[in-house]
């Protein structure tokens, strides 16, 4: 596993405590593995959890109909990009 | 009746062109096991089953191994997908892009199909408490009749053609009754969207014109009221599948400016009740629906249904078409709507490669009061601990959401001496594991 950076930490907190996920830490997600299926196997409704997290702590709106959103959740990293780029400054 | 599928707007007569067209190339099978994702490409497949006299199976999910299953189950099956995953060995059909497929091909005559009222039109499946999935047969009567009623009850008083955008899919009963059989029967232009996400949900509203009909369901609902984004005015918000609190009804009328109507239905008697939720819990009867209780059991019986209809809640019948839920069976499971059995979880968990023994169940803890519905947990013996691996078993035969989380590995369940599996053994074993930090899955390994 490469080695999280504070952002994507942070946005692992995120995301761990908005999916009330026990048996994972945010330290242990692989920054660069998959979210959604054989990843740490979230689905769709989980995506809509996280999109709602970021958008409540990042101001960040996610938008399925847009491929950058889409190709967003492929990893914690993706995402982390994603936020960060869309934050407004 | 109309769709909008990608901004363009599709009328009657074009609509029933595709259909006709796509009837003739149908494969010459008599099961459609229809997995279409995009709602215009459904709706056409549908009904270009139905008018080739197949019938439609309709899967809970379009797991690999789902498929397989229904072939076997049903001889001269074919999928037809618009672009997913398909078990090996199996007959398909896939659909492109159908509206660019036929631009400019339709002999535009707007005459409707004749259908036997009597045929099969689909198969859904839900979870039953055999563990096994249930057929649930739907003739084009029930389909005809139900959707006169829906209409009826759901876009009560509407004048104008009322355009609704759907969050939940076509396939599952609540969106098919919705977003596909109520265009066919009444003054609707559906969108063949399905956003997820709430800004998706604000620029579709955005493109449809007024008056509008959202249909979704309580944690599609909570996300977009939690959301901060203003939307346009929707008159009529529909939802179903789970139950919904009046606070948050209160909140999405506010929001949509709009009436929220919860419907209550089930696949097996499709919907059958309505309430304002915002400010009425008993229930109303649709027209034509009549109720009855056998022991602990509820029963509903319609003209359109072919006999007595058991249903998964138990309901109280208070008379005068008011009824309330009183409770559901103990094996039925809710999560974000989708309806699941735990015995069927069990058994998909026991089926594992190298799982010895396990157990799925309900969680009891503070958590489970959320939108989602249930969580669901899992302890499992098993000779190498991977939750992985299970993970990946588990998506191969039901439904994403049903995926037990966490899933925490013992060396041991708490059976009693018959070998019984109380649910308060399992509760307390799981509050056990959860408090030691060394049974956690990562570090699991290093402690057996």
């Amino acid at each position: 596993m490469t080695e999280q950076t504070a952002q994507e930490r942070a946005l692992a907190e995120v995301i761990v405590s908005c999916l009330d996920m026990e048996d994972v830490t945010a330290a242990e997600i692989d920054p660069e593995a998959p979210l959604f299926d054989e990843g740490l196997g979230l689905d769709s409704i989980d995506a809509l959890e996280i999109a709602l997290a970021i958008s409540q702590e990042y101001g960040v709106q996610m938008q399925a109909e847009d491929d950058a959103v889409r190709d967003a959740f492929a990893s914690l990293r993706s995402l982390n990009t994603f936020v960060v780029s869309n934050k407004a400054a | 009746m109309a769709m909008l599928a990608s901004s363009r707007l599709i009328n009657t007569c074009e609509f029933l062109a595709h259909v006709r067209r796509l009837a003739d190339q149908l494969p010459a099978q008599r099961y459609a096991l229809n997995l279409c994702g995009n709602r215009y490409h459904f709706l056409v497949t549908f009904c270009a089953v139905i008018v080739r006299g197949q019938t439609n199976l309709l899967p809970a999910n379009r797991g690999i191994a789902v498929q397989q299953q229904l072939c076997d189950r049903y001889p001269g099956s074919y999928v037809l997908h618009d672009g997913c995953d398909v078990a090996n060995g199996i007959n398909t059909f896939e659909i492109i892009d159908l509206a660019d497929y036929f631009a400019g091909t339709m002999a535009a005559t707007g005459e409707s199909p004749q259908i036997p009222l009597h045929h099969i039109a689909a198969i859904a499946f839900t979870s039953g408490s055999t563990g096994q999935p249930k057929p649930v047969e739907k003739s084009w009567q029930t389909f005809c009749e139900s959707s006169l009623i829906n209409a009826r009850h759901m876009l009560a008083d509407a004048v104008a053609t009322q355009h609704l955008l759907a969050t939940v899919p076509g396939q599952h009963m609540w969106g098919l009754e919705t977003s596909i059989l109520l265009p066919l029967f009444a003054d609707i232009c559906s969108s063949a969207g399905q956003p997820l996400f709430p800004k998706d949900v604000q620029t579709a509203l955005q493109q449809l014109p007024a008056p509008r009909v959202l249909v979704s369901s309580p944690v599609h609902l909570r996300a977009l009221a939690h959301s901060g984004l203003q939307y346009p005015p929707v008159e009529r918000i529909l939802s179903a599948t789970a139950p919904l609190d009046a606070a948050l009804a209160t909140q999405v009328e506010r929001l949509f400016d709009g009436r929220l109507v919860e419907i209550y239905g089930s696949s097996e008697s499709g919907s059958m009740a309505y309430r304002h939720t915002a400010e009425h819990q008993q229930w109303t009867l649709f027209d034509g629906m009549q109720l009855e209780q056998r022991d602990n059991t509820s029963f509903v019986h319609a003209s359109h249904l072919p006999g007595a209809v058991e249903l998964q809640d138990t309901l109280l019948d208070h008379g005068n078409r008011q009824m309330t839920l009183r409770g559901r069976q103990t094996d039925m499971i809710n999560v974000a709507g989708k309806r699941g059995s735990l015995q069927e979880l069990n058994r998909v968990l026991l089926s594992a490669a190298n799982v010895i023994d396990g157990v799925v169940f309900r969680r009891a803890d503070a958590a489970t009061a959320s939108a989602r519905g249930d969580r669901l947990a899992a302890l499992v013996v098993a000779e190498q601990a991977d939750a992985q691996t299970l993970n990946v078993h588990f998506r191969r035969h039901v439904d994403a959401a049903f995926v037990p989380r966490p899933i925490y590995f013992v060396n041991t369940l708490p059976r009693e001496e018959n070998g019984k599996l109380p649910l308060n053994n399992v509760l307390e074993a799981f509050e056990r594991v959860r408090r030691q930090p060394t049974g956690r899955l990562s570090r699991r390994n290093d402690e057996r």
